[in-house]
């Protein structure tokens, strides 16, 4: 006899567990589904289009995220009007970086997951933090079947208290919330420049000065990161609601560069 | 049309338009078709005692079984199909070795007790692919009697997977005279010298035959020694001392 | 190649499905007490990814955890040991004892044994016979009960100093004396402090700030916790054993 309460199966159909006696995972019939083609399925082993750096931070009046319009196919600057940026419901926005198929796949799952809870009906919209938790267990779990989205994400928006959110979840399912969040070389080149301008500004900063603050990073970015482009995207959370601007073409001076000395075809 | 009994008591989960199940009362009936079999609570530990029906002198009479370990701590005395009890047993003895296994601690009686019950309504016809567990309900009570953190205590389980539990209990065919006597006798500080005694004294008054140390067996849990049965020697001395 | 070819032997990238999130986990056992702590940084690789993110969890009124090394795996196992007490407490109706959740823990860390959660566990909190305790675990389930237990980026510059200053090796009694077999918790908090701020100087993954997790058997006086700053009291009752958080500061740099 199977002692394991589990198997049993009351009611008949093993699909179901009215009492939720164990995880889903572990309940018969929900062992990982094979089929003939498994073996010959490609997992991402790595990305192919990539999306470079996220940057959020904190201000004011909620959240702000910006992410330039790139899509790199190795060098070349393959697509350069990708939007990285995607509402989610009311309050949330959800910027990625990495591979811009999973990600794809990604905004497809989420707009699905609203229209479903939109259909129900019942008084309950997904925020932020619901969003994020979603996106984590779905990162966690494929990185657990070693089949990962090859992403870095933030999420970000407004909370029904009122509370302003934002949170990073990527392709291993790690999960960290601050007030600057920064993913690929964002996190190297324009962290230290948020912490600066941010951190402990949180209820100062007004929408303006953020969108100065996240426009200075870009450009930087803009100046460092050969995979990044100077046409970006800047999306806001408010209590008014998601905002995602028009693409916004970066001023940038290269009249610096005949200056430089030490390399390059001038040696002196 | 519809309301003879008859009706009603073929499809073993179908309710009676009064809202019974007979095939679980039959079962219920069974059990008063069995041996009797008493057990009863004391502060110092649980003692249990049943009727061995010893049916022809050519029988062996300790190979009838009906006492049985599930753990260290636990035991279990049954009334009624006895077969049908080794399902539940062996299921009881899993689930406490599991718990050990997994907790390192030692499964708390009413904990065990709840997951014989679990099984009890697993009966039915089976649905396409599936098996059904079992095809009736169980034809069986257990006495099941532990000692853990709460202290020594005595479960009561019929076939309809209901748990209650007792100070003093007893089942089968005597159960309703014994169980009048136990309401008499059982007071809060028996010792569990009295509660052996008035188990046999008890199983006395119901047995047909005249009791002895061949028709009867007893056994007790106690927290220092656990689950032990009684063997003969010692339960002669207690059946000279009744 | 040298060449630039790639034409050789077949290249094979394998995705490695763990990382290191950095951070130091600590707890000392008292004789009716215990400490469990943990610094809330996070980081992975040079960067510290955020300065708040706990490793230290309440499971019970009695029952502390610290989880350590890759993160994602720390807070998924944590989850699931809290929904496993859950259950415990729905089926058995009481809190499940510090030794079986210890076991617990085992269990389902080497259900895992061929897919390990890559965290360190340490579990602290109040034995049933009203002692304190520190049970400590390796990624796939071995684990034993001890004194004192550091893990984690520091274990390497904590755990010597616990030796010295809790099983006082390479201390030499005064004449006719011999060491205490258990500190007061003034004295324990004390060295978890020094701990992390020493660990916080010579560690680049270890700052940011200190969450003391201190577990009193019941019926013990709150001595050695009155005259501390912002203890804050999480337990759920308070005729049994009870838990507070301590919260410190750590340098940032």
């Amino acid at each position: 006899m199977d002692h394991f309460p589990t198997s049993w199966g009351r009611p008949r159909n093993e699909a179901i567990d009215a009492f939720n006696t164990y995880p889903l995972h572990q309940r018969p019939g929900h062992a990982p589904k094979t089929d003939t083609f498994t073996d010959g399925v490609q997992r991402t082993q790595q990305p192919i289009v990539t999306g470079t750096s996220i940057l959020a931070f904190h201000y004011k009046d909620g959240i702000i995220m910006a992410a330039d319009t790139l899509a790199s196919y190795g060098s070349l600057a393959r697509f350069k009007t990708i939007q990285r940026l995607h509402p989610v419901g009311a309050r949330t926005v959800v910027g990625a970086s990495g591979d811009m198929s999973d990600f794809q796949y990604l905004q497809n799952q989420l707009d699905q997951l609203t229209i479903d809870e939109f259909t129900e009906n019942d008084g309950h919209d997904l925020g932020p933090a619901e969003i994020h938790e979603y996106l984590s267990r779905v990162m966690y779990g494929r990185r657990s079947k070693m089949n990962p989205l090859w992403n870095a994400i933030l999420v970000g928006g407004k909370k029904d208290n009122g509370e302003r959110f934002l949170a990073y979840v990527d392709l291993l399912g790690t999960t960290y919330s601050a007030a600057t969040i920064a993913t690929g070389y964002g996190a190297h080149i324009a962290i230290p420049l948020l912490r600066s301008a941010v951190e402990g500004r949180e209820n100062e900063i007004t929408e303006e000065q953020a969108r100065e603050i996240m426009t200075t990073c870009m450009r930087v970015l803009f100046y460092r990161d050969a995979r990044s482009l100077d046409k970006f995207q800047i999306a806001t959370v408010t209590d008014a609601g998601v905002n995602i601007s028009e693409p916004i073409k970066l001023e940038t001076s290269w009249n610096f560069a005949e200056n430089i000395r030490g390399y390059g075809a001038q040696t002196q | 049309m519809f309301l003879t009994r008859s009706e009603y008591d073929r499809g073993v989960n179908t309710f009676s338009p009064e809202g019974r199940l007979f095939q679980v009362e039959y079962a219920i009936e069974a059990i008063k078709l069995g041996s009797t079999t008493v057990g009863i609570c004391t502060q110092e530990g649980v003692v249990l005692a049943v009727e061995k029906r010893v049916q022809s002198p050519l029988l062996e009479s300790s190979s009838i079984e009906k006492i049985m370990e599930i753990d260290s701590h636990l035991g279990c005395a049954m009334s009624g199909l006895i077969a049908d009890a080794r399902t539940m047993i062996d299921h009881a003895r899993v689930t406490s070795q599991n718990h050990a296994f997994t907790y390192d601690e030692r499964i708390k009686v009413e904990s065990v007790t709840q997951a014989v019950c679990d099984l009890a309504l697993r009966f039915g016809e089976s649905v396409h692919d599936e098996d059904a567990m079992m095809s009736r309900p169980f034809g069986v009570a257990l006495l099941i009697a532990g000692v853990d953190e709460k202290g020594p205590q005595l479960f009561h389980t019929d076939p309809s997977g209901t748990f209650v539990r007792y100070d003093a209990k007893a089942v089968g065919s005597g159960s309703e005279a014994a169980q009048s006597e136990l309401q008499d006798k059982w007071h809060k500080q028996m010792t569990l010298k009295e509660a052996h005694i008035l188990t046999l004294r008890v199983l006395k008054q119901v047995m047909e035959e005249k009791l002895d140390h061949h028709n009867v067996q007893l056994a007790q849990v106690t927290k220092e020694k656990g689950f032990e049965i009684l063997d003969e020697v010692r339960l002669k001395e207690l059946i000279d001392d009744m | 190649m040298p060449d630039g070819s790639f034409a050789q032997q077949p290249q094979q990238r394998q995705f490695n499905p763990y990382t290191e999130n950095g951070g130091t986990i600590l707890a000392i056992a008292g004789a009716d007490f215990t400490v469990i702590a943990g610094d809330t940084r996070q980081s992975e690789g040079y960067s510290i990814q955020t300065r708040y993110a706990p490793k230290v969890f309440r499971l019970t009124d009695r029952a502390v955890l610290a989880v350590n090394g890759f993160a994602a795996d720390g807070n998924m196992f944590v989850k699931k040991v809290k929904q496993r007490l859950e259950w415990y407490r729905h089926a058995h109706a009481k809190d499940m004892p510090l030794r079986a959740i210890a076991r617990l823990i085992q269990t389902m860390l080497y259900a895992q044994r061929f897919f390990p959660y890559y965290v360190y566990n340490i579990l602290g909190g109040i034995e049933e016979d009203g002692s304190g305790a520190v049970y400590s675990f390796d990624p796939v389930g071995s684990y034993e009960r001890e004194a004192c237990r550091a893990a984690g980026a520091a274990q390497a510059l904590v755990q010597p100093f616990l030796d010295n200053q809790i099983y006082f090796k390479n201390q030499m009694a005064a004449a006719g004396q011999s060491h205490p077999l258990h500190l007061p918790l003034s004295d324990v908090l004390a060295i978890v402090i020094d701990s992390f701020t020493s660990a916080t100087e010579r560690h680049i993954e270890v700052g940011d700030g200190l969450e003391m997790y201190v577990v009193l058997a019941k019926g013990r006086s709150s001595q050695g916790l009155d005259g501390l700053r912002g203890a804050q009291e999480i337990s759920t009752t308070n005729d049994g054993d009870r838990v507070f958080v301590i919260r410190r500061e750590l340098k940032k740099d």
